[in-house]
């Protein structure tokens, strides 16, 4: 289990009262939480109980049907339209571009975060999930274990105060498991804010904190 | 207004060279545009329309294979970023503006490129004589950008419908509608030599054009957002 306190900057996600449904589909009824930086909010549930949909609306890509959620930089309220810059995402509903190779990927989400091209930070985000920045492979032929790694060194490309994971661990091999639950260690001891969905009991034992959704 | 632009150029240059190496609108328009000329040019020529006719028919002709080309191939720049599951990303990494303008530069290049290559064919082929030939290049380039203004706001819209190809022809035609009729007005009167016309043409395409742009710039990010 994760606990890392006394961290001094860094960005506090709460969300309360959070309820989503698609016309009479209930998705979750009422949901809350906290992730300060420094801690790993894990979201756990079966499947269909909602732990992308939940992630999605913290992520502001969805919009719940009733509950509040706050994004707090310091003292400081982030508005909903500016959560984007705080946030590294991995998901598996969200891809990367197939057509394009894995530094051009990486160069085009750097351009559009307004980082320039900084081939150099590419190289070092490949080099970082153990990716080689000089194969020149379009991301179709790669096999889904490199994908998600290169999602990963995309989530982390812009340095975010908040990393959400969903399922960050599926496709790895063992050795990438154990990279990645290296990584996530250190990043929240470095002072991220990290919310994690997984069923995984491996995964599940990185959290401080910790949400159970039911079907 | 440079890191916006850089980024929106960011958005270009990926859509660009991911359809190079695809080309899945590129043949759609190519493909759709060349069959029609053939079969046009096979089955009326230069030589069954009387003389008189040829300006405002051959007009009608030309606006009608760029529009329904265009339709063809232009709703693909948002509709292939749900598909491949990319627009997540997207919406997280950019900036709605950024995105919006990237997308209709996007489509701008594709237009452009299809009318370079459509519209030199179709007046040889179609033995189509346009007198005012610097007013006919503002009119095509006018057209051009009024149509790619209209069809990217249109994919944004219809890029998470269940039925977005029905929907898109649905959506984009009333908008275009009065679009053609000025377009084909203006190459009526580039091809007979009347300037007033043409003149009335691009006021008319310009404002037009303005009119979308705002729109378009001001609708998007509740589109692309919710």
């Amino acid at each position: 289990m994760l606990s890392f306190s006394a961290m001094t900057s860094g960005t506090r996600i709460s969300f309360s009262d959070v309820a989503k449904r698609y016309d009479l589909r209930v998705i979750f009824k009422s949901v809350s939480g906290e992730a300060a930086p420094g801690e790993v909010l894990v979201i756990t549930g079966p499947n269909g109980s909602g732990k992308s949909t939940l992630l999605s609306i913290l992520c502001g890509l969805l919009r719940p049907t009733r509950g509040e959620i706050r994004y707090l930089d310091g003292d400081h309220e982030v508005g909903r339209q500016d959560w984007r810059f705080h946030l590294g995402v991995v998901a598996p509903s969200m891809a990367v571009y197939e057509e394009l190779d894995a530094r051009e990927n990486l160069g085009f989400f750097a351009r559009v975060r307004g980082m320039g091209p900084s081939d150099k930070r590419c190289r070092e985000g490949l080099l970082a999930v153990g990716l080689d920045p000089d194969r020149r492979t379009l991301v179709r032929g790669f096999s889904t274990g490199m994908a998600q790694r290169l999602k990963i060194a995309q989530a982390l490309l812009h340095d975010p105060a908040v990393l959400v994971l969903d399922e960050p661990g599926s496709n790895l091999d063992p050795a990438g498991k154990d990279w990645l639950e290296e990584h996530v260690r250190a990043l929240a001891i470095s002072g991220k804010t990290i919310l994690l969905a997984t069923n995984d009991p491996r995964e599940m034992e990185w959290g401080s904190r910790h949400v159970a959704l039911a079907v | 207004m440079w890191r916006w632009l850089s980024e929106a150029l960011a958005v270009a240059a990926k859509d660009l060279r991911t359809e190079f190496r695809t080309r899945v609108a590129l043949n759609s328009l190519g493909l759709f545009a060349l069959t029609v000329l053939a079969a046009v040019s096979y089955t009326v020529g230069p030589y069954r329309i009387a003389v008189e006719d040829r300006p405002f028919l051959l007009a009608v002709l030309l606006w009608i294979i760029v529009f329904f080309a265009a339709l063809a191939g232009l709703d693909r720049s948002f509709v292939k970023e749900e598909e491949s599951h990319t627009a997540p990303l997207l919406r997280l990494a950019a900036s709605p503006a950024a995105v919006w303008f990237g997308k209709l530069v996007y489509n701008l290049c594709l237009i452009y490129a299809l009318m370079a290559m459509l519209v030199p064919l179709y007046c040889i082929l179609m033995g189509y004589k346009i007198v005012l030939l610097p007013a006919f290049v503002v009119i095509l380039v006018l057209g051009g950008f009024t149509l790619a203004v209209v069809t990217t706001i249109i994919a944004a819209i219809i890029a998470r419908a269940m039925t977005r190809g029905a929907l898109f022809s649905v959506l984009s035609l009333p908008l275009l509608l009065p679009l053609m009729i000025f377009l084909i007005q203006g190459t009526t009167g580039a091809s007979e030599g009347n300037a007033e016309t043409v003149t009335n043409t691009i006021r008319a395409v310009l404002s037009m054009g303005g009119i979308m742009t705002i729109v378009s710039a001001v609708l998007f990010p509740v589109v692309w957002n919710e």
